[in-house]
């Protein structure tokens, strides 16, 4: 009798993780998620579908919530601001426009390429694009992008990071002030759901960096050789 | 099929090694799957020629031991 209470009970957790796999499909079960990669565990159609529904997961809003400490390199080259791949880095008008795409799956929070002193906070919203009247990379895919501008004083001249999100999302956070001193690799605000970071530096700055690479927020030099004005 | 489903007051333990081989293989699958993302037509055939070779080891097992 025991024998066969122990095979039942066996066969019972089998099928419990088969309904489960089942019940999860096309996505993966909760049993496994821990075993995957981010890109994986949380598969964009998945996200879509939550961002629609206005319901995530937890799991996921933790992760994407998360928000790691990040060593800095020694040496005084301009960091990424941002996680994510770089997918343009056009020169216009003497100015150099790193932009860096994030994913679902990227951290999202954004740190300072370079210690100094933050100038201006900027808000932008839908007028953004009409009033410039100039079409950037970073903007061509975006009919309404809604921003932060910050602009930070260097001791090698002036560079600002901008924070791009979508209207859907709405959100951007920053966590500094005007005028307020910033070390380099320090949080600087969130994308809440966002998509883009773009780094304005001075077109002479040699860049480190290319389309494709992969950047983290506060740890990949992306830029060197700024000097003071 | 003598002892093959059941034996002495409890299931069989071939059809109940076969049982829980077959629904780890399936979840196996599905992970590796996942991970790999392999082609479906390689999985399924790759999934095939897996459960085949297990099911025929643990029958073989079994037949050895009953020797």
């Amino acid at each position: 009798m025991t024998m066969l209470v122990l095979q039942i009970v066996i066969l019972c957790l089998v099928a419990t993780a088969i309904v489960l796999w089942a019940l999860y499909f096309p996505y993966p079960s909760p049993l496994i998620r821990r075993w995957l990669p981010p890109r994986k565990r949380w598969p964009e159609t998945q996200i879509r579908t939550w961002l629609k529904q206005g319901q995530f997961q937890r799991a996921f809003l933790r992760h994407f919530y998360s928000d790691p400490e990040r060593i800095a390199p020694p040496g005084n080259s301009m960091l990424a601001p941002a996680d994510g791949l770089v997918t343009s880095a056009e020169i216009l008008s003497g100015v150099r426009y790193l932009v860096i795409a994030l994913s679902f799956w990227d951290m999202h929070v954004q740190r300072s390429p370079a210690s100094g002193r933050v100038l201006h906070v900027e808000s932008r919203g839908d007028g953004f694009m009409d009033g410039e009247g100039r079409e950037f990379a970073f903007l061509r895919e975006k009919s309404c992008p809604v921003q932060k501008r910050l602009v930070i004083a260097t001791d090698a001249g002036q560079v600002a990071v901008r924070l791009i999100t979508s209207i859907a999302a709405r959100r951007i956070e920053t966590w500094v002030r005007d005028g307020e001193e910033i070390e380099r690799g320090q949080r600087i605000g969130r994308i809440l759901l966002g998509s883009t970071v773009v780094l304005e530096l001075p077109a002479s700055a040699n860049l480190l960096v290319c389309m494709g690479d992969r950047v983290w927020a506060g740890e990949t030099a992306v830029a060197e050789g700024l000097t003071s004005p | 099929m003598n002892g093959f489903l059941w034996f002495s007051g409890h299931l069989g333990w071939r059809i109940f090694a076969l049982a829980v081989f077959t629904g780890l293989w399936w979840l196996l699958s599905d992970l590796y799957w996942r991970l790999q993302s392999i082609r479906i037509s390689r999985l399924l055939v790759t999934m095939a020629a897996g459960w085949t070779i297990g099911v025929g080891l643990i029958l073989l097992g079994f037949y050895i031991g009953n020797q």
